[in-house]
């Protein structure tokens, strides 16, 4: 449990220090004017795959169990919720991470959007059967995917 | 152009991006967890929702990481603060607060529309940034390829709207 919150804190550190958890490069991301937040997620990306690729040969954790990566299913939920959250990045200028590092940075809008998330986490969940056919989203039990 | 919140400009971009590369590879490799943290706010929702939809093993199982995990964003946001200028209560938002306006109120009602379609999307599309966009694409999941193309497409749209067009 230690471990977890040791990674977030560097984790929320380093958003917090490199514009990720910032609304002005948020939208200077969507404005195509800063660069920042596209070399930020391309190097993530770029060295997180290979270094998968290597994990996934070794077949094991630290711990010597075998690695297990649960696939996120496709669905209609991914363009249309993708779509949705897009908005709402653009307009909280924060995806979820940011989120909770904004808190913590002390700004106080922050809870408004993490107030926000929650009811629509919350009424997501609650209407899940209403919208699972017209998304094909899998059957409950699975939900869309963890992430 | 200086940070919001340190006044001094970012870190660079490579550096950034190698510690959530680092970060990720760590919890898989130490834990056997794939990053995702927008499922945090179903973890919370499952303390105070009694929904069959929060019973489910994903969430019954992964809050024991995640919830850990979002309280460390939290501290690790509350140290950054810290180590700069020294924590303070702020309702500085930038280029929100030069064209935008509005008041606190404003900004409060502004923030909670977008944490709804935050929370609901995200949770519709499976992740968000760093489930889909960096584990995901990662991963070459075409799921989360399609996903991060969305969301995306709908913060460019968003953003050229509301300052090229609306608040020009």
């Amino acid at each position: 449990m230690l471990l977890f919150v040791l990674l977030g804190t560097i984790f929320g550190f380093i958003l917090s220090r490199s514009g990720a958890a910032d609304y002005n490069y948020i939208q200077g991301m969507f404005l195509f004017e800063r660069f920042q937040l596209y070399g930020i997620i391309g190097t993530a990306v770029a060295l997180t795959a290979p270094g998968l690729w290597i994990l996934k040969r070794f077949g094991r954790t630290v711990s010597g169990r075998p690695i297990e990566i649960e696939l996120k299913p496709l669905h209609r939920g991914n363009i249309a919720g993708g779509l949705l959250f897009g908005v709402g990045w653009s307009m909280a200028g924060m995806c979820p991470g940011p989120i909770f590092v904004n808190i913590g940075e002390g700004k106080l809008y922050a809870v408004a959007a993490l107030a926000g998330a929650l009811v629509g986490a919350g009424v997501f969940g609650t209407i899940y059967r209403r919208v699972q056919g017209p998304f094909r989203l899998p059957p409950l039990v699975l939900g869309t995917g963890e992430g | 152009m200086p940070l919001i919140l340190t006044h001094v400009p970012p870190i660079h971009w490579a550096i950034a991006g190698a510690w959530i590369a680092a970060v990720t590879l760590c919890l898989l490799f130490l834990a056997n967890r794939r990053l995702g943290i927008s499922t945090s706010l179903e973890d919370v929702c499952s303390l105070l929702i009694a929904q069959p939809y929060y019973r489910r093993g994903a969430v019954r199982s992964g809050r024991k990481w995640r919830l850990p995990f979002v309280i460390g964003l939290v501290l690790g946001g509350f140290l950054s603060a810290l180590l700069s200028t020294g924590w303070s209560p702020t309702w500085d938002l930038g280029m929100f607060d030069d064209l935008i306006g509005f008041g606190h109120a404003g900004k409060v009602a502004w923030m909670f529309a977008g944490g709804l379609l935050i929370g609901f999307g995200t949770r519709l599309a499976g992740g968000c940034t760093s489930g889909h966009g960096i584990f995901g694409v990662s991963n070459l999941e075409l799921p989360s390829l399609i996903t991060t193309l969305s969301f995306m497409a709908g913060g460019i749209v968003t953003t050229q709207l509301v300052y090229r067009v609306i608040f020009h």
